[in-house]
């Protein structure tokens, strides 16, 4: 017995990993018209999100107030 | 007083049961608390009501776009808040009020009160269908509501209390509330702290005797403590993940299209108690089925639409699918909209070749369809699919030198090409012709009046939507009644049109593919080959197949396929496993339409995502996903039960017909397969 969706908010039967397994065939292979597919940044962030989100989130939650140095330093390297 | 903040429901649910003995009243926030929203922003449900605004205006014949709606429900809402704050503390806006003043704005004298209530009733709709109760809150709440507590929702919202009480209605918590109290009646909110005066002075409640529980420090936990209350923060890491991919998913639709159709699937997803552990094949019908038919349901309305069809005619068994589909389905992604009219058509090939046959006679291309299963071999076989007598025709098989089971499959042993030469110069004999029409004509009849009856012949254009694959179904149809003067212009849809006969296209009769069309190269949408058959019965209606047509007196009557031989139980057998994923699929119905009416993309928008989820699942499935979702029995009248030539399924075995061991332990198949299945697509 299974969720529809699984505890990472995952779609069960073709979750993150897969869509990665395809972009990265679909990188030596044509596997069809995936309209520039779905990008390795967004895989990787969304990749992030499903697996680590909620620590990130946890940590954010409870401690966010003091991470104020970390997020001064993460702005400066994003505006780069 | 200071407020407490929980990082878990769990613990916040803690810290209310310990304080539930000494308090008697319990105020909750309603939205991102005892309600959660599929969504990250609750501002994208206002756009699908725009769209509907911007349809009913054109129904009254008034051009305004739905942004331009947006922009005006923003600009008159932003006004009525600033007149608010010069009033209040708060900058509140009331629903009615806004919506009154923009409708009468879009619509001039065509405004008339009942459309307020329209309006109204569909942002509710989507309201609703975005909102999912939080389990546990709800079990506790139910508690509370058992122990005498008294329970109120306070909310900061622009939906007035009455508004607000048809959600928590259809959320099913309305018999545990004792009033839900909404900022946009009074303008006195809990970001300023007037709500919980307000509240405390409406109910006469004492502050010290108060729980509240909310999401938002400032106006949950802050004011409520500065008011005396002992308040709750909730702040729920695992709450915060899901908004934050959604609203990933959404931010890279905008840019990268293949996202759409992903994000869909995410706003699609169920939560909390919807989210109940299930059998792996419902899942797959949820996940992988139901949203491939929602999108081509989509498309085939899309289509309707541009060629002013008012007709759909959804055919064959799988048709019964795509119907229930629409029905839950299309309601709401296109409210406001004219959508044409449905109905479920029984026909199959089988019930159709004979009918096909009373008006032209056999053509030679209808008998090669009945050949291209490999099971069929003879005129037999021909006389089997087309309902006619095969003695009958005694003399006219041994004027041509043939017989009754000569073989005239170049797929079976003993095949001889003069034998199929001499078939095919019967063909041409006006004698076996009428013979053949002598026979089939009946059944012309009762298919005729049968179609009279559902008023088939009532509309210029109709569209008939199958699931597919060589459209000999509507072939068989337009032949059948080809030579009537009201005969419509028949548009085909099918959901794979993998063709191989070239199809008789004609001014009156279309036929083409939605998710695949042999005509238009489309390798990931042609993975559909590898497993056609799955489609097919997880779409198939529970009534057994149709046999044919009879004249019944100055009636018709359709005459069904038994269910008491061993197919027909086999059938029954095959039906009962799939059942799971029939309920997944019809499940996922209503979801999709709420998604896709948020979302307002279309099927072009959908597409990479659906050719990566074909090839994902089709072409790369896991073993264990063969093993479930392969068909135990498919079954087919039109397929002959004759043996081909020992040779013929020799060479390259399809993925999908691989043994388990093969599947799990051969790390190159899936690669050679597709390897394969790419040179075919490439060379055809």
């Amino acid at each position: 017995m299974k969720r529809v969706q699984n505890s990472r908010f995952d779609l069960t039967g073709n979750g993150i990993i897969r869509v990665m397994k395809l972009a990265a065939f679909g990188k030596i292979v044509p596997v069809g018209n995936l309209r520039g597919g779905p990008g390795i940044r967004c895989l990787v962030v969304v990749g992030l999100l499903h697996f680590f989100g909620y620590p990130i989130y946890y940590i954010n939650a409870r401690y966010g107030h003091r991470l104020g140095p970390v997020k001064r330093i993460v702005g400066r390297v994003r505006k780069r | 007083m200071a407020f407490e903040t929980h990082y878990s429901l769990r613990s916040l649910i803690g810290a209310g049961k310990n304080r539930s003995a000494h308090k008697k009243v319990f105020s909750f926030d309603l939205f991102d608390t005892l309600l959660i929203r599929r969504i990250h922003d609750p501002d994208l449900v206002k756009l699908p009501v725009a769209r509907y605004i911007s349809r009913l205006a054109a129904r009254a014949r008034i051009s305004v776009g739905w942004q331009s709606v947006q922009r005006q429900r923003d600009q008159i809402e932003a006004a009525h808040r600033a007149r608010t704050g010069q009033q209040f503390d708060d900058h509140e806006a009331c629903y009615p009020r806004f919506m009154g003043e923009l409708l009468e704005q879009l619509f001039g004298d065509s405004y008339s009160p009942g459309l307020l209530g329209e309006v109204t009733d569909f942002e509710l709709k989507m309201e609703n269908s975005m909102l999912v109760p939080r389990l546990e809150l709800v079990e506790w709440l139910e508690t509370l509501w058992t122990a005498g507590k008294e329970i109120y929702i306070i909310s900061d919202m622009y939906l007035p209390a009455t508004h607000l009480e048809k959600l928590v209605e259809h959320a099913g918590l309305s018999g545990y509330v004792t009033a839900v109290v909404s900022s946009a009646d009074t303008f006195l909110a809990k970001a300023s702290g007037r709500a919980f005066s307000h509240v405390a002075k409406k109910f006469g409640i004492d502050p010290q005797s108060w729980v509240h529980i909310g999401d938002n420090p400032i106006s949950d936990g802050l004011r409520a403590a500065e008011f005396g209350i002992e308040s709750l923060i909730i702040r729920d890491p695992a709450e915060e993940q899901r908004r934050s991919i959604v609203k990933r998913y959404y931010n890279y639709s905008d840019g990268k299209p293949f996202w759409r159709g992903r994000l869909l699937q995410q706003l699609m997803a169920p939560h909390e108690k919807e989210n109940s552990r299930r059998s792996p094949l419902y899942v797959e019908g949820y996940n992988f089925i139901g949203p491939l038919i929602g999108l081509f349901v989509q498309r085939v309305a899309e289509l309707c639409l541009e060629n002013d069809i008012k007709k759909i005619f959804f055919l064959s068994r799988e048709g019964w699918t795509f119907k229930n589909y629409w029905e839950k389905a299309v309601p709401i992604l296109y409210a406001g909209k004219k959508v044409p009219d449905i109905e479920y058509l029984y026909v199959s090939r089988m019930a159709l070749a004979p009918a096909a046959c009373a008006v032209q006679g056999l053509t030679k291309t209808n008998a090669s369809i009945a050949f291209l299963p490999p099971g069929n071999r003879d005129f037999r076989d021909l006389c089997r699919i087309f309902g006619l007598e095969a003695e009958k025709f005694s003399g006219i098989l041994a004027k041509h030198g043939i017989g009754e089971d000569t073989c005239l499959s170049h797929i079976h042993d003993g095949y001889d090409p003069q034998n199929r030469k001499r078939f095919e110069t019967m063909l041409e004999d006006a004698e076996f012709q009428g013979e053949v029409k002598r026979q089939t004509r009946d059944s012309n009849l009762a298919l005729q009046r049968y179609l009279e009856d559902i008023g088939f012949f009532h509309h210029d254009k109709v569209a008939v939507v199958d699931i597919g694959w060589l459209g000999s179904i509507q072939r068989f149809l337009f032949e059948a009644v080809s030579h009537r003067e009201d005969i419509p212009q028949c548009f085909g849809y099918l959901f794979g049109a993998t063709r191989g006969i070239p199809y008789p296209v004609e001014e009156k009769n279309r036929i083409a593919g939605v998710v695949y069309d042999r005509d238009r190269f489309d390798l990931a949408a042609s993975t559909l080959f590898y497993a056609r058959d799955i489609f097919e019965e997880a779409c198939r209606a529970p009534h057994p197949t149709l046999n044919g047509y009879e004249c019944d007196g100055d009636g018709y009557k359709l005459v069904f396929r038994k269910t008491d031989d061993e197919i027909g139980r086999a059938e029954l057998e095959q039906d009962s496993y799939f059942a799971p994923l029939q309920q997944g699929i019809i499940d996922s119905a209503e979801r999709f339409g709420a998604a896709a009416a948020l979302l307002g993309y279309e099927f072009a928008d959908y597409k990479p995502w659906i050719n990566s989820v074909l090839v994902n699942k089709l072409a790369f499935p896991a073993a264990r996903e063969v093993a479930q979702i392969r068909h135990q029995h498919h079954l087919d009248d039109f397929h002959g039960q004759k043996k081909p030539k020992a040779d013929f399924a020799k060479g390259f075995t399809p993925l999908w017909d691989r043994s388990q061991l093969q599947l799990k332990f051969d790390p190159f198949i899936r690669a050679r397969a597709f390897f394969r299945h790419l040179r075919e697509r490439i060379n055809e």
